[in-house]
C-alpha cells in the first residue's frame, strides 16, 4: 500500500503573544477546534439538534455553550463584572440551552442553524480570547484572583494560566461527547436513505397483505 | 464562611523541565475529575452498552490506560514500539476499541470491578510521570517520527505534542464517561 503523506502533529505556539505559554494555550484551543469541525462535518441542523432524550444536551448545545464559556471566562480574567455576549458572539449568555430543564428541547435561539453558524460562533469567542490573552505577561499569568460564586455558595481562588487549561479541558470534554452523540445519532436514528426507503415500502407491502 | 476552591496550576518539584511539570499537573489533575466521576460504578454499570457498536465506560477506561501508556512508551522514552500489555496487563486486541458497527464489549472486560480498572489507569500514569520527569525543555522539541501503520498512515509529532494529546484525549474521554453515566442514571 503506497504512503500516504506523513501526519504532523505539533503546536505551533499563536503569533503575537507577550507570554509563549499563553501562546501554546491558544494554539492547542484553535488546533482542537480545527479537528472538532472536521469531524462534525457533513452535520446538518437536524442532527446538531438531535437529543438523546428530551433534557439532554444536543451537539448544537454544546457547540454554543463552548463559544459562550470562553467568553463569559474572559470577564473574571479582566475584571470585567458584565459581559455582553450580544456583542461578542452574538447569541445571549443562556441561548446554548444548559443547563437543560428535564423535558426541554433543542432552544429555539438555534433551531435551524447549520454547523456553519455554530462554528462561526466559535470564531468570534476565540478572537475576542485571542484578543485579551495575547497582551498577557508571564507574570499576569500567574497573578492570584478570586471569584465568589454566590449560587454556589463557593470561593474560587485561581489565575490566568487556569482559565487558559479550563478554556482548553472545557472545550477538549464537549469534543468527545459530541463524538459520543454523532455515535449514538448513528445507531439510534439512522439516516434514512433508499435503503431506508425501500424498507418501508416493503413493510407496508407485508402489513396490506 | 464559603468553602474555599483554589484552582490554580502548581508547578510539581522533580521535572527538569517546567512546561512538562505542568503539563503532569492538568493530567493529574483531569486524573482527579475521572476518578470522581467513576467513583461508585459497579460493574454492570462498567459493562452496559447504550447501544451495540457503542463503548462502554469500562472500554474507555481501558482505553486511556493503553493509549497513555503506549504513547509515553514510544513518544517520551523513545521505545521502538509500545508494549502496555506489560504495564497494565491487557492486550490492544482485549481493550477492545476501536468496536466493529455493533460490536459488543470485549470478554476480557466482562464482570471487572472498578478497582481493577483504577490499577490499570495508575500503572499506566506511572510510566508517564516517569518518562515525563527526565524530559529536560530540549527534549519537549524532539520529533518522533514512527513507522508507517498498516493504512498507510505516518505519525509525526513532537514530545510537546504528546503531552498536550494525553491532557485533551483525557478530558475528552472523562467527558464522555460522565455523559455515558448521565445516560445510564448511574
Amino acid at each position: 500500500m503506497p504512503l500516504r503523506p506523513p501526519s504532523r502533529d505539533f503546536i505551533h505556539p499563536a503569533r503575537g503573544f507577550r507570554s509563549p505559554e499563553a501562546a501554546v494555550f491558544v494554539a492547542s484551543l484553535d488546533d482542537l477546534t480545527t479537528r472538532m469541525a472536521s469531524d462534525l462535518r457533513g452535520l446538518g441542523p437536524r442532527q446538531l439538534e438531535w437529543q438523546p432524550a428530551p433534557g439532554r444536551n444536543s451537539i448544537g448545545m454544546l457547540l454554543a455553550h463552548c463559544a459562550i464559556v470562553e467568553v463569559a471566562w474572559m470577564g473574571p480574567a479582566t475584571g470585567a463584572t458584565a459581559m455582553d455576549f450580544e456583542r461578542v458572539v452574538g447569541i445571549g449568555r443562556d441561548d446554548d440551552g444548559m443547563p437543560a430543564a428535564p423535558d426541554a428541547r433543542h432552544p429555539r435561539a438555534l433551531r435551524g442553524w447549520r454547523l456553519a453558524e455554530y462554528l462561526a460562533l466559535l470564531e468570534r469567542s476565540r478572537a475576542f480570547v485571542r484578543q485579551i490573552a495575547k497582551r498577557w505577561t508571564a507574570r499576569e499569568l500567574e497573578q492570584p484572583l478570586r471569584r465568589e460564586w454566590r449560587t454556589q455558595n463557593r470561593i474560587q481562588h485561581y489565575h490566568r494560566r487556569w482559565i487558559l487549561y479550563h478554556l482548553l479541558e472545557h472545550l477538549a470534554g464537549h469534543y468527545g461527547q459530541m463524538l459520543l452523540l454523532k455515535e449514538l445519532m448513528r445507531v439510534k436514528a439512522p439516516a434514512r436513505g433508499k435503503a431506508g426507503r425501500r424498507g418501508a415500502t416493503r413493510a407496508r407491502r407485508k402489513v396490506r397483505r | 464562611m464559603s468553602p474555599v476552591v483554589e484552582t490554580r496550576i502548581v508547578t510539581p518539584d522533580g521535572f527538569s523541565s517546567r512546561e512538562a511539570a505542568r503539563f503532569l499537573w492538568q493530567l493529574d489533575e483531569q486524573r482527579a475529575r475521572l476518578l470522581q466521576a467513576t467513583r461508585g460504578l459497579v460493574p454492570a454499570d462498567l459493562a452496559w452498552q447504550q447501544a451495540p457498536g457503542m463503548n462502554t465506560i469500562g472500554m474507555l477506561l481501558a482505553h486511556l490506560a493503553f493509549s497513555e501508556t503506549n504513547l509515553a512508551q514510544v513518544g517520551l522514552l523513545g521505545e521502538p514500539a509500545g508494549h502496555p500489555q506489560d504495564v497494565i496487563g491487557i492486550t490492544e486486541a482485549e481493550h477492545g476499541m476501536p468496536l466493529p458497527p455493533g460490536g459488543r464489549p470485549p470478554e476480557a472486560l466482562a464482570g471487572r470491578p472498578l478497582e481493577w480498572f483504577d490499577a490499570m489507569l495508575a500503572n499506566a500514569r506511572a510510566v508517564t510521570h516517569r518518562a515525563a520527569r527526565a524530559l529536560t525543555d530540549a527534549d519537549l522539541d524532539v520529533v518522533v517520527q514512527r513507522p508507517p501503520r498498516p493504512d498507510g498512515t505516518v505519525r509525526r509529532f513532537d514530545r510537546a505534542w504528546v503531552l498536550y494529546h494525553l491532557v485533551e484525549h483525557e478530558a475528552g474521554h472523562r467527558a464522555q464517561i460522565q455523559l455515558l453515566r448521565h445516560l445510564r442514571g448511574a
